[in-house]
């Protein structure tokens, strides 16, 4: 009896010292993000004050001064186009080469795979310098349309790699039989093996929307003032505003919304992308 | 086997070739050339506006006692080593925390991915504001414990770097706790009640048992992790753009400012280059290291 006492001492120990450490990682993660939110809606008077508070008034007033002083309408609309952009461009080449990938054998299968894989090794730095001269020998460099196109050396490769991987796990039985049936192989593909790839094509939309909707680098180098995108636009009002904080943090907040409300909503989806299909 | 399911075959397969051509002609147009261009122009004295003057290794012997490069990869080193390091251990620590299945800990999993979602400028600029040398609440209540900070967190050139790594920790820390848990989910049950049988305690049966078994997934999320951590660069610019002085800037900020404001293109191209066979290496290393424990 005394050592299941013991033994019990020691678990509600054990537990209760777990308890305090999950706290001290919420509060640690959580942070930064109440500090965004109630910055966003706080008087830009206050952000001067010592000690520093971290509610103070409820106030829409930033919200409404970056809708009617700043271009941010138009960044918003450059970088939706963008991440769609990519996200369409990445399905659009990657799943059907998954897809194939997954059901032939050929010459340089492994070459290629190399090629996809290696993407991600890849410094974006590396990528980004001699892309810019590239483009702009071919009177793209300023446009959205260069942006899509270096997203979606990383993206398409994402989602051949995913879509490769769950197109394997289906049986090609179905598709078989289809073809037996009088399907040609692209009929087979379209009706029987995409449907049944849902969960890989919401994973990989969802990856080329986030990336790109996030990206920085890309957007420095390769946009010029008319296709600047949100993050970007954020940095360069940031500058010129001395502690302009409170507008930082609305755009800031209307820059996570989308990604952080997507990767809540589909949360599964999300998950399974960043374990790279693991998590099933 | 008749000819005419031997043609249908030869058939779907030539039309399933066709479906990796474009994804193909992409990744030649704009990935391989892009790179190969890149090692090319290493060998080159490009200026914008001048014509490119080949100069063989000229870049490279001039890299090697560049030493503002030199010590960006040396900071590159530093913050990638550190803020791997620490993300892979703690990690490691929450996932176990986690791995109970009841309500809260689902709960929990879920809230701990906004920081990967975040986008990292905005994370950046936010850490910015809570670091603020006069005004941020770090700095303030840093300063009321009695914690010697100096002039301000990121002011510092001691602390500056640091900084930065809590930042990269705090955005993807739970990278590392979701990869680590799926790791934990698919580890097989008999060794552990193999274990309970001969009535091993909790540490050995963790050290013995655990780990080694944990061991590829911890590897592929380590070098995942630092290939991504290689490339950072948004919460730096954010954050500090490089200073004070150089004590942040990594080899990606350095070779940012060469090739765009000195526009030193065949210069950058070079320093570029270091960092390319860096990736290529490691990234070599993980594809071989998957493609023998199967894909994660």
């Amino acid at each position: 009896m005394a050592i299941v006492g013991q033994n019990s001492t020691l678990h509600s120990a054990l537990n209760f010292f777990r308890v305090l450490v999950i706290l001290v990682i919420l509060v640690f993660i959580a942070f930064p993000v109440i500090w965004i939110i109630s910055t966003s809606f706080s008087q830009r008077i206050d952000m001067f004050k010592l000690p520093p508070k971290l509610f103070s008034a409820f106030i829409i007033d930033n919200f409404r001064y970056v809708f009617t002083k700043m271009e941010i309408d138009s960044w918003i609309i450059n970088s939706l186009i963008i991440s769609i952009g990519t996200m369409g461009l990445s399905l659009l080449i990657g799943v059907p080469a998954g897809y194939a990938f997954s059901r032939i054998n050929f010459r340089g299968k492994k070459v290629l795979l190399i090629m996809i894989l290696l993407t991600r090794a890849l410094p974006t730095i590396v990528l980004v310098m001699p892309f810019r001269i590239i483009m702009q020998s071919i009177g793209l460099l300023g446009t959205r349309t260069a942006v899509i196109l270096i997203d979606t050396v990383y993206n398409a490769a994402f989602t051949f790699w995913l879509m490769s991987g769950i197109f394997e796990s289906i049986p090609s039985d179905l598709e078989d039989s289809a073809r037996i049936d009088g399907c040609n192989p692209v009929q087979a593909f379209l009706y029987i093996a995409v449907p049944l790839s849902k969960p890989g094509l919401v994973t990989s939309a969802l990856f080329a929307f986030i990336f790109s909707w996030n990206d920085f680098l890309f957007a420095l180098t390769l946009t010029s003032p008319d296709t600047t995108t949100l993050p970007l636009g954020m940095l360069s009002t940031f500058g010129i505003m001395q502690q302009g904080w409170t507008y930082m943090a609305a755009m800031g907040v209307i820059a996570i919304f989308p990604v952080i409300l997507l990767s809540l909503m589909l949360q599964k989806y999300y998950i399974s992308g960043l374990t790279f299909g693991g998590v099933k | 086997m008749t000819i005419s399911s031997l043609l249908s075959i030869d058939r779907k397969k030539i039309t399933l070739m066709w479906f990796l051509v474009p994804i193909s002609v992409y990744m030649v147009v704009f990935f391989l050339y892009p790179v190969l261009y890149n090692v090319f122009i290493g060998f080159f004295e490009l200026k914008l506006g001048r014509t490119p003057v080949f100069n063989g290794l000229a870049n490279y012997k001039e890299m090697l006692s560049d030493t503002q490069f030199l010590g960006s990869l040396v900071t590159t080193l530093i913050f990638v080593s550190a803020s791997v390091s620490i993300e892979v251990t703690f990690g490691m620590l929450i996932a176990f925390l986690l791995n109970h299945e009841n309500r809260l800990m689902e709960f929990i999993r879920t809230f701990i991915l906004i920081p990967t979602v975040f986008t990292p400028l905005v994370a950046g600029l936010v850490w910015k504001s809570l670091y603020h040398p006069d005004l941020g609440i770090i700095t303030y209540y840093m300063r009321k414990m009695g914690i010697d900070i100096g002039r301000g967190l990121i002011v510092e050139r001691s602390l500056a770097l640091g900084s930065i790594v809590v930042v990269d920790v705090w955005e993807w820390t739970p990278l590392m706790v979701i990869i680590i848990l799926a790791g934990l989910k698919s580890l097989p049950t008999e060794p552990y009640e193999a274990a309970r049988i001969d009535g091993a305690g909790e540490l050995p049966i963790f050290f013995r048992i655990t780990l080694p078994l944990l061991k590829p997934t911890l590897l592929v999320a380590l070098l995942i992790r630092s290939l991504d951590a290689l490339k950072v660069f948004d919460i730096i610019w954010a954050i500090t753009g490089g200073g004070p002085g150089t004590s942040t800037t990594v080899a990606n900020l350095r070779i940012y400012e060469v090739g765009m404001n000195h526009l030193r293109i065949g210069y950058a191209a070079a320093l570029s280059n270091v960092l390319l066979i860096i990736g290529v290496v490691v990234g070599v290393f993980l594809i071989k290291f998957i493609y023998k424990n199967e894909r994660l």
